[in-house]
């Protein structure tokens, strides 16, 4: 590939994840309107006409993306959404651990999980520095998040063996 | 109903009283505002056994300090971190986020002290001179003049969408869509809700507030070292005191802005349901409308700051006048003080401002009292608070994430609300990124379901004709309104470019 060719490709705008919401929102409309075809008329009527603006809007703009690439000014590329920043930063990571975190926070409580999650994210964003801060300040926001809101307030967190253990030593 | 001045003075002295009990629940309702999922009304909920054994003059004075500094407190963590606290401050962020950002968090915040307290103050003296003909409102505002108003919150989305038309439209959309997600009003019919029973309520408002705002901000500020730009580190790293003067001037400077964003909260106050969010998205939205400087809303305008923030404390005054005067709560904290009033025993109606004045007109002098107090309380801690957007968001965006997450969890008890947030995270994140606007997804989430349920309501009650629409005098005047608003930037854009084609020609 020759310098200039390879510049120009850089250029290019990448409107493959630009079309993520549009595609997302033509797709969604689709599901809707199949849940109420049957449905009384009181069930469709803002549907049909917030869903049919919508499916037009992300129509037209697909179709302006389509003649952009077409053009040679845009490819479908997903730079805009996911590039190396995504490695570089640990997002992945993130995004996994914070899956993990709404998983395990049922069964977990919120204290001991608040407390597992937070050093583990902490730590992988900062590359593995200073677990000894990392560990004290989960600790801190973990027990004092359940100090205030759980013991204080009695806020209806999501309950584990640490906030039970805790109300059975204190009944 | 006569006004008894001579009073009012003796009033308030009393009401100052109890500032053993409003100073501590102003700081309580900064903490509760600021945290997603919490609000007055839980807080009081929580704390009722404490507020039914107070003596009546003192609950009230709880509730009412709670309330009113709980609406300044959801600002907060919009301006320095873009969390709204509540949908109230949904709008905050548009301008208050941009202005920290930048390392004006100090003035941002001032700004947003002064323009809540006094908006707050102004409505609330007011409501106690024109509570009779305001309460007259409440019972005028039938399903077409609702629609009308929503229509006004969510010509916002054509504002935010000037920048790039076809993705602000593409985002607004697709939150009225996302908001129609559940039975509908009538029928109960589902739709949308992919099987899932927790869906059949709709969407519930916190989780998307949540993702949207604070979740996928989390996902994106881990590629920086702290929020801030690198000059606005140092210009927060400079600043003192003046700053947060500076914001004080910059917001007095504009009493007349704080004074007309506020009486659009007092009024949409008064109509039971619309609420905070509606009136914040209002005022935000004509505040833009009637500017000179249009373009420069969404960069961290003061302008853009006062007016969401100035009319979310009008709405705070504007709920509690249907209660009093007709027994109608215009929201849910007002509903809750009802509650509790009426356990105490107190009659709510136009007898009580005769019979039990230091209770009918006292809950406004406990609220004016209340806003004066919250001046002296929180401008010194504006100094202090935009440190926080010095954190290093490494230890910030974990934070951000679980407690907002969690945030989402108490309202309905459901993990999957917490799923729910993760989601709104993700469309956020990728909306952010592809140049598509959260705020314009977030008003049709909280704006769409409203709007279905009274353009519904209005066509049951017409058997399907849609000139029902048009059929009030309050209603064709608001439309004209609407039609104004809407078209008048245009108009003010291209008699400008007119101008400026006239001055280089």
């Amino acid at each position: 590939m020759t310098e200039s060719a390879a510049s120009q490709l850089q250029e290019k705008r990448p409107v493959g994840g630009e079309l993520i919401i549009p595609i997302a929102g033509l797709l969604f409309t689709g599901y809707y309107f199949t849940t109420i075809v049957d449905s009384p008329w009181t069930a469709q009527v803002s549907a049909f006409f917030v869903g049919s603006f919508l499916a037009v809007l992300s129509l037209i703009f697909i179709i302006k993306a389509a003649a952009m690439v077409r053009r040679g000014e845009a490819d479908f590329g997903v730079r805009g959404v996911f590039n190396d920043t995504d490695l570089e930063f640990n997002r992945h990571w993130l995004l996994l651990l914070t899956i993990a975190y709404i998983l395990v926070v049922e069964w977990g409580g919120f204290t001991i999980t608040t407390f597992v999650f937070l050093t583990a994210a902490m730590l992988v964003l900062n590359k593995g520095r200073r677990p000894v801060f990392i560990a004290l300040l989960s600790a801190a926001f973990a027990f004092g998040g359940y100090a205030l809101f759980i013991f204080a307030f009695e806020v209806r967190f999501p309950i584990g063996p640490f906030e039970r253990l805790v109300r059975w030593l204190l009944a | 109903m006569s006004l008894p001045l001579d009073l009012f003075g003796s009033l308030f002295l009393h009401e100052l009283s109890f500032w053993w009990v409003i100073v501590p629940s102003i700081l309580l309702g900064y903490i509760v505002g600021a945290i997603p999922g919490f609000s007055a009304a839980n807080t009081i909920i929580i704390l009722l056994p404490l507020t039914l054994a107070m003596d009546v003059e003192v609950g009230l004075a709880f509730m009412v300090a709670l309330y009113c500094s709980s609406r300044m407190g959801a600002g907060i963590p919009a301006i320095l971190v873009n969390i709204p606290g509540t949908a109230g401050a949904a709008a905050t962020p548009l301008d208050g986020y941009p202005m920290a950002k930048a390392g004006r968090g100090q003035q941002a915040l001032a700004i947003s002290f002064v323009a809540s307290t006094v908006g707050g103050l102004l409505t609330t003296v007011l409501s106690i001179f024109i509570m009779p003909w305001l309460a007259e409102v409440s019972y005028h505002m039938h399903s077409v003049e609702m629609i009308v108003i929503m229509l006004f919150g969510i010509s916002l989305i054509a504002s935010i969408a000037a920048r790039d038309t076809l993705k602000g439209l593409i985002a607004g959309f697709l939150g009225l869509m996302i908001g129609l997600i559940g039975t509908d009003h009538v029928y109960a019919t589902p739709r949308g809700t992919f099987g899932l029973l927790e869906l059949y309520d709709g969407v519930p408002l916190i989780p998307a507030l949540v993702g949207l705002f604070a979740v996928s901000e989390a996902f994106m500020i881990i590629e920086q070292r702290s929020i801030l730009t690198e000059k606005g580190l140092n210009i927060l790293r400079g600043a003192g005191w003046s700053a947060t003067l500076e914001g004080v001037t910059i917001a007095l400077r504009r009493w007349w802005h704080i004074t007309w964003t506020g009486l659009i909260g007092l009024v949409i106050g008064v109509i039971p349901g619309a609420g905070a969010a509606i009136a914040s998205f209002v005022a935000y939205q004509q505040s833009r409308s009637f500017s000179r400087t249009p373009e420069l809303y969404g960069t961290g305008h003061p302008e853009g700051l006062i007016a969401p923030e100035s009319a979310n404390n009008g709405v705070t005054a504007g709920t509690l006048i249907p209660m009093f005067i007709l027994g109608i709560p215009g929201g849910a904290t007002a509903a809750v003080m009802l509650v509790v009033l009426q356990y105490q025993g107190v009659n709510i109606g136009p007898t009580l401002f005769e019979q039990r004045p230091e209770i009918g007109y006292g809950v406004f002098i406990v609220m004016a009292v209340t806003y004066l107090l919250m001046m002296v309380t929180i401008l010194p801690l504006a100094r202090y608070m935009p440190r926080v957007t010095m954190a290093r968001t490494v230890y910030l965006a974990p934070l951000i994430i679980s407690f907002t997450l969690v945030g989402s969890f108490v309202p309905r008890d459901y993990v999957f609300d917490m799923f729910l947030g993760l989601l709104f995270g993700v469309i956020g994140y990728i909306g952010r990124r592809t140049g598509y606007h959260v705020a314009a997804i977030l008003i049709g989430v909280i704006l769409g379901p409203m709007l279905e349920q009274y353009f519904l309501r209005a066509m049951k009650m017409a058997d399907g004709d849609l000139m029902v629409l048009f059929s009030s005098n309050i209603g064709n005047a608001l439309w004209a309104a609407l039609i104004v608003s809407v078209a008048l930037p245009f108009a003010l854009e291209y008699k400008r470019n007119r101008q400026r084609a006239a001055g280089t020609a």
